[in-house]
């Protein structure tokens, strides 16, 4: 029974002290506002910033999973090069060519679809319809199982397209707006184009993928890699798409890399003249780019809290000053240290809670501003917003501790005799 | 609450020093008295006569530098800060010159806050505080604040606060200092009455008509009890002729 009134008394006393802050926080509205101003813009620009990143991240992850997550990037490029003389080292390797493709095809027993990408950039016509610097790529079959997209409507490229060297195309959706505009994507099959001042047949239009990294992804169109080396330049260095099972993926990169030193001819000491580039180094170098982005909202986060809670701290002590004599009452109707000591924790932190979800609210508002005026996204998980006004709350409670203990100290006898 | 006529304060030698500057001051300097249940005792003295130091003592709020004070059989040396306040919380009822009421709580809540300290459920409290603000006169001003209230109202609800949490006695000090005379004659009239229903009242003051008024009265000087005695007696003696205590 003892512990039952004990615990009453605490539950009774804690909410005593949160309507105490409350009718402090409506008698003194500018006050409180100024003080949990420094918690406002803190948790707003965390919030605001972190919503961003997640909003990033979210768009990031959705794109970057098109790219074929058990798909090894063969290429003369490494799509991250570091150092002043990657370029040039880059630049003066061999181009990947026929050779390559055969090699592999014929010895990369681990691969469960391979296809060349040979890449340029063209532009596409149909009568006065134009659809400029289209991403155009020469590959086979076996492009879309590396990763390169599903087909909305018709077929993709088929082995005899590439055997018999045709003209025929798979367009992206973007492409296909632009070229027969109004059209559905089924009344596009058949139909002509010119990409350059060749002459190709639709068969196929690509579902949409949207932007990957702010490259358009709907903008492309897919030949037989022979006709583009006919009729786009055979110079061209190829690019390879080999796909593996995702549990020995490194064994196909060890394969792979085994065939190529051997086709290449690159003697034992020297480095590799390729580079097999994956997606997850997209995300490698993503995350580590968030993460300093991350720690950058944590500092500044950080410093704005502690300004924030000085703050607090500041008209914490102004408040305690102001209602010594009220404490002395409260002591001498018979409330313990702890029970001022608590209501002024309380009073604290809900202060600087109630920054914090006011801080949070803006920060959303913020952040929704930033994703309509530009291409950022914005999303906000509901651990961001708990993290946000518990962080505050939690900045009240410690930057209120002092001057809360300093009431509690207060002697009742010199606290009621206080002007 | 227990009958009417046993000890329930009792005082020996009580002394209540306090450092100045260097210089020991004596602001009690061995009183001895006692007080028993249902008593209406006034403390008189001019100022720095001791007396706010002795009702502080009294009051729990404060503890002596030496000798014993008894309050309801329990010592009161040697009790920790949280059996203070919650001896402050049962035993006594304090009402103030200044009423010392929350500005921001209705006169309901403020009688209730004891009871908080207490542990009292809410239903419970709200009862008992009613019950108290009726029995000082005041059940059509529950929900006023202490600014919508007189002074005099004002006094009520801090009395109806005293009362609230049954304590064994009331602790007032200077409770008309801050009305005009007819309220504060009102105030004595209500002390009257609740005396008269067997509440036990200590009532601080410097005004021998008040003091003329109570039954018992004792005289403070220079931290000494120099008169203790019929109320009338002790505030028409003066300072010269002390009663034995």
């Amino acid at each position: 029974m003892k512990a039952l009134a004990a615990a009453r008394r605490i539950l009774a006393e804690t909410l005593e002290g949160a309507q105490i802050a409350a009718e402090n926080l409506v008698a003194a509205r500018l006050r409180s506002f100024l003080t949990t101003l420094g918690i406002v813009i803190g948790v707003m620009t965390v919030i605001a910033i972190v919503a961003i990143i997640q909003g990033l991240n979210k768009s990031f992850e959705g794109q970057i999973a098109t790219l074929g997550a058990h798909t090894l990037y063969v290429s003369k490029w490494a799509w991250f090069a570091e150092g002043r003389d990657a370029w040039w080292e880059l630049r003066n390797r061999k181009d990947l060519g026929a050779k390559e493709l055969q090699a592999v095809e014929r010895e990369a027993t681990l691969a469960t679809a391979i296809a060349p990408m040979a890449m340029t950039q063209a532009d596409l016509k149909r009568d006065t319809f134009e659809a400029p610097n289209v991403q155009l790529i020469g590959t086979n079959a076996q492009y879309l199982t590396t990763g390169g997209g599903t087909v909305g409507a018709g077929r993709f490229l088929a082995e005899t397209d590439v055997e018999l060297t045709r003209s025929t195309a798979v367009i992206g959706a973007d492409v296909a707006d632009r070229l027969f505009p109004g059209l559905q994507p089924g009344q596009v099959l058949g139909r002509k184009l010119m990409i350059g001042e060749v002459p190709f047949q639709v068969v196929g239009v690509m579902e949409r993928r949207g932007q990957l990294l702010g490259m358009n992804m709907d903008a492309n169109a897919m030949v037989p890699y022979t006709a583009f080396l006919r009729h786009f330049g055979g110079k061209r260095s190829l690019n390879l798409a080999v796909s593996g099972e995702p549990d020995n993926l490194s064994a196909l990169e060890d394969q792979v890399v085994e065939i190529l030193r051997r086709v290449r001819r690159v003697p034992p000491e020297k480095k590799d003249d390729f580079t097999l580039n994956r997606q997850e180094q997209f995300l490698r170098t993503y995350n580590q780019l968030t993460g300093s982005l991350y720690a950058v909202a944590f500092g500044v986060g950080l410093i704005t809290l502690i300004v924030g809670g000085i703050g607090i701290m500041n008209i914490m002590i102004v408040s305690v000053t102001e209602r010594t004599r009220e404490i002395g009452v409260r002591r001498a109707l018979g409330a313990r240290r702890t029970t001022i000591l608590l209501q002024f924790l309380v009073e604290s932190s809900i202060v600087a809670a109630i920054g914090g979800a006011i801080g949070t609210a803006l920060g959303l508002g913020l952040a929704q501003v930033v994703a309509l005026a530009s291409p950022l996204a914005a999303t906000v998980s509901a651990s961001a917003v708990a993290l946000g006004i518990g962080f505050s709350a939690a900045v009240g409670l410690v930057f209120g501790s002092w001057p809360a203990w300093r009431a509690a100290r207060l002697d009742p006898v010199e606290a009621l005799r206080h002007e | 609450m227990s009958a009417v006529g046993e000890p329930l304060i009792v005082v020996e030698s009580l002394h209540r020093h306090y450092t100045v500057g260097g210089e020991v001051v004596r602001a009690l300097d061995g009183v001895s008295f006692g007080i028993t249940r249902g008593e209406w005792v006034a403390i008189v003295g001019q100022s720095g006569s001791g007396k706010s130091t002795l009702m502080n003592v009294l009051g729990c709020l404060d503890t002596p530098t030496s000798g014993t004070y008894r309050l309801n059989g329990a010592d009161v040396q040697g009790l920790t800060d949280d059996q203070l306040a919650s001896l402050r919380n049962k035993e006594i009822g304090f009402v103030f010159q200044t009423f010392q009421l929350l500005p921001r709580a209705t006169a309901l809540g403020n009688v209730m806050l004891p009871l908080v300290y207490r542990g009292v459920p809410k239903r419970q409290r709200r009862a008992m505080a009613e019950e108290a603000l009726a029995a000082v006169g005041l059940t059509n001003r529950l929900n006023h604040r202490p600014n919508e209230l007189s002074g005099g109202q004002r006094q009520r609800v801090a009395i109806a606060r005293a009362l609230v949490g049954q304590p064994s006695m009331l602790l007032a000090d200077e409770p008309t200092g801050n009305l005009d005379s007819a309220t504060g004659e009102e105030i004595i009239r209500l002390f009257s009455e609740l005396h008269h229903r067997g509440h036990t009242i200590l009532l601080v003051t410097h005004e021998p008509k008040l003091a003329a008024r109570c039954p018992r009265a004792i005289r403070l000087m220079d931290g000494h009890v120099v008169a203790d005695g019929a109320g009338a007696a002790v505030a028409g003696l003066g300072t010269s002729a002390p009663v034995p205590a």
